[in-house]
């Protein structure tokens, strides 16, 4: 068989029409319509296991940090004498460091029943409700608080979940946050390698 | 049927025959594949990390290359412009293996495509049908479309012409011109999604702007006639055919006007960034001059865009243009400018700074080295195969008896390309 | 397309894949449990085109294959969105100190590889005068190492996934292997996503993650209650990012990282409930989100309390 020159011959129009444009056309058309992600992607009408979730639940509060059984109950050393109102310092309780403001201990421990604080106007304050005696100065944070704005909480949030007393995350004599240690940086992306169970090392970048 | 067969068969002898030299030149493309197969192994089985990409840079050598590819294939229209809408001759002649270059420059794009992906074996995803592509929004899933209808036109345009020159059968012209004169806007569409994969990104402010588009189409039509006036003068000597050198002029002057389009919107988009001077400008000036210590990209900016500028100056004044070894110079000059443009210049530093304001400097692994040369070598593969076939079918006269073709009107055995005149 | 027509259309491609799974699997004789080529997993179709029957054999299947992995108990939960839900997330900046425990609790929560290791969450670290006008991302650092956080001067911002409402890497993914459900989750279906981390090229706020190699946990520290489309442990050549916890959300609970912050900085809630702790901050504080100019509209509200 000789090969031909590029001169060809051009056919007569009529005698070979050829039905492959159209086919071509048609199988892209299905191929096209084959493809089902025109639309946003949606929920599938097949729809998997679902499951209702637990009605809403009150949050409780979660109690205050017991105190060290060697100092409480304060009753058991302090009989109901009224303490000295001079403002000092304590050679018993120098283990607290005091840096709340301009405060001084008698100005939310009760002077005689020792067991209980008191508000500014000398109503008692139970231990376990000392959050009372923090939003009487701190009450901007009340809102927040009971909404779950100011504060951790823990659990469901639709279900039983926890919030916290003032005192469980602010020591009440110094309540300024310690600062942490931070855990580990991550390791930055060019001294990203696979794990030391295979063998070769494998290259990578300068960072 | 029977015809069909007797092409195939006539095809596949024609790719295993040939002489020295031929089986020289397939070897040599042997090892750069089995390069490529062995640097792919290694990732297959470590995974991507032995790539240099991280999260802050999750795109490098092959995405970039991939664009570029996607230009050279979408370039091939270049020549079916002069050659089937103005009708010149001496174009006509060559279209064919044009086409056939866009044929391997998609195999290699699709090849690195694949090459990129964490799960290959996953990429019937991506089908119509079979899959979900996400389409029309994910440009990915658009481009992986039209590059293949780009790939199954020019391979039925090849074929078609070639069975048809077997054959000594007249070709269907309306079906034949039909099929050119839509791979011209099938050309366009291919970069143009290609450059929306990009530009349609509001995270990434140094792609996210509708220059990309035209850019890119301007880089296709530079670099893609660069490459084939370069191959084609290999073929040339090497098969001893006719490509007139007016063809090739003229190919390098339709580059050096796409060429002076493309500095033009480069310099746009310089002086628009540099100008405007918002916080998005770091990314250039990250390719340009580096940021604070990092001395960044700046060397291969500047070296592409004097590549560029030298090539344009090269192709545009006619004596230079008309001189082999200045025209060749010009070539090689704009292909290399317009590959570090887009494959470093245009991936790197979108990716640097990230989004939330890291830099990683990205160079290529030895790995992704190794499988891009196996990819080179594959494309190279079927661009030499498909070309030995098609030279044979449309450019050849009845073999002579020690094999020598012999062209109509020259001396048996002496032919030599046209001396071109200053 | 309507849905019965869909419907017809996905099962008719089930049946096609199902088909060309068993014959494939007669033809290569594949004995028992190949541990090299799964081809039950290799079909496997788009986690919402799985019937209830499918759906369930894909989870046994999971269960069984991370169950042997790591010597203990996985469950593979899939739970469907709740009605009425819609999630959204608060981040008090004036509390968060930097400490990174909820970048830890997340990756212990979420089963994260060790090694190479990955974090979900991502935390900047600003210098005061640097935030003056506008946060600029360049200015932050994620490497800070002192020994005690807050640092002097230094002001902290946590990152992570967003969960956008106009989510980028939702339309920029090539085969729909991530999309929102209808709680407003951003999620991925790991045995679906091809690797070509498109998404992590659109993603604004850098939240998506690669998995460049086969991840590590080590056995004692794999959390055993997955769901699929969150914590479910990946493999190599997927992306992943945090998905809200959503094996505890969807069954009430608090994200990992909400439980983990020591000084409360983060609110988590359902956007739809007026009594909830995020339409509240919503309410009251002023909110801001990040790259707002991106119009993503994210669903992660930053504010000072």
């Amino acid at each position: 068989m000789q090969p031909r020159r590029p001169e060809l011959k051009y056919a007569a129009p009529r005698e070979q029409r050829s039905a492959w444009p159209l086919l071509v056309i048609v199988l892209l058309a299905v191929s096209l319509l084959g493809a089902d992600s025109w639309w946003r992607p949606s929920n599938s009408d097949e729809g998997y296991p679902s499951r209702p979730l637990q009605s809403e639940s009150e949050p409780v509060l979660s109690p205050p940090p017991p105190i060290d059984e060697e100092y409480f109950p304060c009753s058991d050393c302090h009989e109901d004498e009224l303490a000295d109102p001079e403002r000092r310092e304590l050679d018993e309780h120098d283990y607290i460091k005091l840096a709340h403001g301009d405060l001084w201990c008698l100005d939310c421990h009760q002077s005689d029943q020792r067991d209980l604080l008191h508000l500014s106007d000398a109503s008692p304050v139970r231990m376990e409700e000392s959050w009372r005696l923090c939003t009487r100065c701190h009450a901007k944070r009340i809102p927040d608080w009971r909404a779950g704005v100011h504060g951790k909480r823990t659990g469901y949030w639709r279900g039983p979940k926890q919030y916290r007393t003032c005192v469980v995350c602010h020591d009440p004599h110094s309540p300024l946050f310690k600062p942490l240690e931070p855990m580990p940086p991550p390791i930055p992306a060019g001294d990203l390698r696979a794990s030391s169970r295979e063998e070769e090392e494998v290259p990578h970048a300068e960072q | 049927m029977k015809n069909i067969m007797a092409f195939a068969s006539f095809f596949l002898k024609e790719i295993v025959r040939g002489g020295r030299t031929y089986y020289a030149w397939l070897v040599c493309l042997g090892l750069l594949i089995a390069i490529g197969v062995a640097g792919y192994l290694e990732q297959s089985v470590h995974g991507h990390i032995v790539s240099n990409m991280r999260d802050p840079v999750p795109w490098g050598l092959f995405i970039g290359t991939y664009a570029f590819l996607v230009g050279v294939a979408a370039a091939a229209m270049a020549l079916a412009v002069p050659g089937y809408v103005y009708n010149w001759k001496p174009i006509k002649d060559i279209v064919v293996l044009g086409e056939i270059i866009a044929i391997s420059a998609v195999i290699m794009a699709i090849l690195f495509i694949m090459a990129d992906l964490g799960r290959p074996e996953r990429f019937w995803h991506l089908l119509p049908f079979l899959g979900k592509p996400n389409i029309p929004y994910s440009m990915i899933a658009m481009n992986v479309m039209v590059l293949n209808g780009y790939l199954v036109l020019n391979v039925v345009l090849v074929f078609y012409f070639l069975y048809c020159s077997y054959a000594d059968r007249p070709y269907n012209r309306a079906f034949f011109m039909a099929l050119m004169l839509f791979s011209i806007p099938a050309a366009i569409s291919i970069h143009t999604t290609t450059a929306f994969i990009f530009n349609v990104l509001p995270a990434r402010p140094y792609w996210n702007s509708a220059i990309l588009v035209p850019r890119f189409i301007a880089t296709a039509l530079c670099a893609g006639p660069a490459l084939m006036i370069l191959a084609f003068q290999v073929l040339r000597k090497a098969a001893n055919i006719n490509i007139r050198d007016e063809a090739l002029v003229k190919i390098a002057e339709i580059t050096a006007i796409v060429l002076f389009v493309n500095l033009l919107l480069f310099f746009a988009e310089v002086v628009t960034e540099f100008r405007s001077a918002t916080a998005h400008t770091v990314h250039m000036q990250f390719y340009f001059t580096g940021i604070g210590d990092d001395v960044g990209l700046a060397g291969w900016a500047w070296f592409g865009a004097t590549c560029n500028v030298l090539a344009f100056l090269l192709l545009l004044i006619p004596r230079t243009r008309k001189y082999p070894v200045t025209m060749n110079l010009g070539c090689v000059l704009v292909f290399i400018g317009v590959f570090i443009e887009k494959g470093i210049g245009l991936v790197l530093p979108g990716f640097t700074p990230g989004s939330l304001g890291e830099i990683y400097e990205y160079f290529p692994s030895r790995v992704e080295a190794m499988i891009a040369i196996g990819i080179a070598g594959v494309g190279v593969l079927v661009f030499t195969l498909l070309s030995k076939a098609a030279i044979r079918l449309t450019f050849s006269e009845p073999l002579e008896e020690d094999g020598h073709l012999q062209v109509e009107g020259s001396p048996k055995g002496a032919y030599r390309p046209d001396p071109v005149r200053p | 397309m309507p849905n019965s027509e869909r419907k017809a259309r996905s099962t008719s491609r089930r049946q096609f894949l199902k088909a060309a799974g068993a014959g494939v699997g007669t033809l290569a004789g594949v004995p028992g449990a190949a541990q090299a080529f799964d081809l039950a997993e290799f079909f496997q179709a788009h986690f919402r085109e799985l019937s209830r029957e499918e759906l369930e054999g894909v989870i046994q299947r999971l269960e069984r294959k991370y169950s042997e992995k790591f010597g203990k108990a996985v469950t593979v939960d899939a739970v469907g969105p709740n009605d009425g839900v819609l999630f959204g997330y608060g981040l008090d900046l004036s509390r968060c100190i930097g400490c990174r425990r909820c970048v830890y609790a997340c990756v212990e929560e979420n089963n994260q590889s060790r090694e190479p290791q990955i974090h979900w969450i991502r935390v900047l670290e600003f210098d005061r005068q640097d935030v003056i006008r506008g946060i600029d991302f360049e200015d932050g650092n994620p490497f800070y190492d002192h020994e005690e956080v807050p640092a002097e001067g230094k002001v902290y911002l946590p990152v992570a996934c967003q969960q956008c409402e106009n989510p980028e890497c939702v339309k920029a993914c090539p085969t729909t292997a991530t999309w929102m459900e209808p709680d407003g989750i951003v999620v991925i279906d790991y045995n679906w996503c091809i690797g070509c981390r498109y998404c992590m090229a659109a993603c604004p706020y850098g939240a998506r993650h690669f998995n460049w190699t086969e991840p590590e946990i080590p056995a004692d520290e794999l959390n055993p209650n997955t769901h699929y489309l969150g914590n479910l442990p990946r493999e190599h050549g997927v992306v992943e990012k945090c998905s809200f916890c959503i094996q505890r959300t969807r069954h009430g609970r608090y994200p990992a990282c909400v439980e983990a912050c020591p000084v409360g900085a983060r609110k988590f809630g359902n956007l739809l409930d007026p009594d909830s702790e995020i339409r509240y901050l919503m309410d009251h504080k002023r909110t801001f989100v990040l790259k707002a100019e991106l119009d993503a509209k994210p669903k992660f509200f930053y504010f000072y309390g």
